[in-house]
């Protein structure tokens, strides 16, 4: 136990002085935010796409039309087609085109274009519809009122039949932010970890270390330090994040936490975490280094991404099997179980099996990955085929 | 008896026995040197001795203070791998601080000490360097420092001397004969057999995993080698090689003469007979080295002349 709170010590130490590790602090939420904020900045910069168009006004509609149109489409009536073609190419206007007379009969209306911007067509496309529409209801005489009785929609009222059932979108925030939180902590300090037990057979170390603690111990150590680590990253984002998030969002953040179920977020953060550590780690031990990872080990690798598969249905229908079976299954658990406390009220059979089955399969993979990493850890210069590896897991402890 | 005693211990890769009933035991405060070719089974044996792999049969004992224990003492036992390392972006204080504190030894006292060695080795200056700065010999020093800095009773040294310079090997040699005076229980491997030969006080000779040989050097060598002489003379006559003394005769050089004597025949013996007034310009007396023995035992006494010339004569001439 001692020589597994040295290794944590000295692997949390390692890397908070590492230059990389610090950059990183400050550069991933950098990052983050820039990939947050730059396509909200391009949809800004954009959107007020104005455009006008020409309009060869043969119905005497065009009143009508342009209160229809969104503010960004200007409508401008002109005398004849060929002069509003002269005019387009001459202003670098969108087009234009012929209200002609029949238009409530046919339908038909050909819009020239000079720049073809999907959105201002789509939204011409609505506003021309709808003044169809218009018009052929005034020629069958059924006044506004009647018009809009009959296309009103049903409204839908959800109640709940009990109050916990009812989604919050409190609830729902949290724990999608939680379930986002733990899958980045399983990400970075996993493959961190893998790196690291990379690492201590690149530099040749392990074996000096194995000369004063045992592999589990080396093995306990690492994961605890990297979790640890990861703790701290998050942490520091988190205190980073908080006071910019309430400032846009108002919020407080005792209610945000009471708005989830903590010790089950806590219990499957946690299980997830050991779970996936163990097979980073013994993933780590069978590899001579990432670039030569093969494809079962890469397969190996893509295991925490099959949760993202569940993250739709599990939204559209949290109580369905599908969602029930990821919420279960120990490889989607931590992630999906998270997502469904906060969308429903998960039967607490279903959280019950789902934990012990997490914390069943993760011990089991911390067995196997010790024993991997036992042997792993000696072997240089090479990567361990499957059949290696099941070999390994077949020798005896001494 | 303190000490570190191996039983019968035996491990097999695929369908070769890599180790074959190896036993052996190392006194405390002496030096045993495990030596044999690459690939003789000797790393293996350490790794098993370090509980990094374990027997296929068989059992090592770590007996200090009267107490016999089976597992690797962790604390007391220091461990110099043949797979030489140090975490590369690491500086070189902070490792070994980092290693003495798994082995329990408080920072300060760490501190003390590992400037102390630092400045034996002449690597007070890269204290606070990170070992990529390093260059080989020099990490290779730090490792050695690791591996001794928390005083253990039980020193396993796997290759030592391999990949450093004559100046470098000596000052090793000499620490490592300091910490068998200071009462540590030693252990080295060797692949180098004449170089070692002299730093150890038990030799376990070893070969395709099965000991060839194993004991005091001076029995082994009384054992197994009967005296040399190699003698470099221009008045030499022929008769001579027949003498009853000699077993084996034969000229090397123009000049150049060794003698292989009988069994039971002392050197000063074969010097009385020899003619008087000849003209000795060079005269070596010796047992023959580790190397030779080993040679004539392992390949069953076919040696390849060439190869055991080069040797005694590289040693003696």
């Amino acid at each position: 136990m001692k020589g597994m709170w040295k290794i944590a010590r000295w692997e949390l130490m390692r890397n908070l002085t590492n230059k990389q590790f610090i950059i990183g602090l400050f550069i991933t939420p950098l990052i983050m935010a820039l990939f947050a904020g730059v396509p909200l900045l391009l949809d800004r910069l954009n959107h007020p796409a104005l455009s006008t168009y020409y309009v060869i006004d043969e119905l005497g509609a065009l009143q009508h039309l342009q209160a229809i149109v969104p503010d960004n489409i200007t409508l401008e009536p002109y005398a004849n087609p060929s002069a509003a073609a002269d005019k387009v190419k001459e202003t670098d206007a969108s087009g234009y085109f012929v209200l002609s007379q029949d238009f409530p009969v046919t339908g038909q209306i050909d819009v020239v274009y000079n720049d073809r911007s999907m959105e201002t067509m789509n939204a011409l496309r609505g506003a021309l519809t709808a003044l169809l529409q218009q018009l052929r209801l005034a020629s069958s005489q059924i006044s506004p009122e009647q018009v809009a009785f009959v296309t009103a929609p049903a409204q839908v009222k959800e109640i709940a039949i009990e109050e916990e059932l009812e989604p919050q979108a409190m609830h729902m925030a949290v724990s999608g932010v939680f379930t986002i939180l733990v899958f980045f902590l399983i990400f970075t300090s996993g493959t961190m970890l893998m790196q690291s037990a990379l690492q201590e057979k690149r530099d040749r170390m392990a074996e000096v270390i194995l000369s004063s603690v045992s592999p589990r111990e080396l093995m306990q150590g690492k994961i605890l330090g990297h979790f640890l680590l990861g703790l701290i990253q998050l942490g520091f984002w988190i205190a980073l994040g908080l006071p910019i998030a309430r400032y846009f969002w108002d919020f407080s953040v005792m209610e945000a936490l009471q708005a989830v179920n903590l010790p089950v977020i806590l219990f499957f953060g946690l299980g997830g975490y050991l779970l996936f550590s163990a097979l980073f780690v013994g993933l780590g031990a069978t590899m001579e280094d990432l670039q030569s990872a093969s494809n079962s080990q890469g397969l190996v690798l893509m295991l925490p991404m099959l949760a993202f598969l569940f993250l739709g249905p599990t939204f559209t229908n949290p109580d369905g099997t599908v969602a029930v079976f990821a919420s279960i299954f120990p490889f989607t658990s931590p992630a999906i179980m998270m997502l469904r406390t906060g969308l429903t009220r998960v039967p607490l059979w279903q959280t019950l099996s789902s934990a012990g089955l997490l914390l069943v399969t993760a011990l089991v993979l911390m067995g196997l990955a010790a024993k991997i990493f036992r042997v792993g850890m000696l072997m240089y210069g090479k990567n361990a085929s499957l059949k290696e590896v099941a070999r390994w897991l077949s020798y005896k402890d001494n | 008896m303190d000490g570190l005693q191996v039983h019968g211990i035996r491990k097999v890769y695929g369908s070769t026995a890599v180790v074959d009933n190896v036993s052996f035991s190392a006194p405390q405060g002496r030096i045993l040197g495990v030596l044999g070719p690459n690939g003789a089974g000797k790393t293996t044996i350490i790794r098993m001795i370090m509980g990094i792999t374990a027997p296929d049969q068989g059992e090592v004992f770590f007996t200090s203070d009267g107490v016999k224990t089976k597992g690797v003492p962790f604390p007391t036992i220091g461990y110099l791998p043949e797979e030489r390392g140090l975490y590369k972006e690491a500086k070189v204080m902070n490792i070994l601080l980092f290693l003495a504190g798994l082995k329990n030894i408080p920072k300060i006292v760490a501190k003390e000490r590992a400037a102390t060695w630092l400045k034996k080795f002449g690597l007070e200056d890269y204290a606070h360097r990170k070992v990529e700065q390093l260059s080989k010999g020099m990490a290779q020093k730090v490792q050695f420092i690791a591996a001794v800095l928390h005083e253990p009773k039980f020193v396993v040294l796997d290759e030592p001397f391999s990949g450093l310079d004559p100046v470098s090997q000596d000052l090793f040699k000499a620490e490592i004969r300091a910490l068998a005076k200071s009462g540590a229980t030693v252990l080295l491997s060797s692949h180098q057999m004449n170089m070692v030969e002299a730093l150890c006080d038990e030799i376990f000779l070893i070969h395709k995993g099965k000991e060839v040989v194993s004991g005091h050097l001076e029995e082994i060598k009384e054992r197994f080698g009967n005296f040399r002489v190699n003698l470099l003379t221009r008045s030499f006559q022929e008769p001579f090689l027949k003498t009853n003394m000699v077993e084996k005769a034969e000229q090397l050089g123009e000049e150049r003469y060794r003698f292989i004597l009988k069994e039971g025949i002392k050197p000063l013996e074969f010097v009385q007979a020899l003619p008087p007034g000849l003209d000795i310009r060079e005269l070596a007396i010796s047992r023959p080295s580790l190397h030779d023995i080993f040679v004539n035992i392992a390949q069953g006494g076919a040696s390849d002349e060439g190869y055991v010339e080069n040797s005694s004569l590289g040693a003696y001439a």
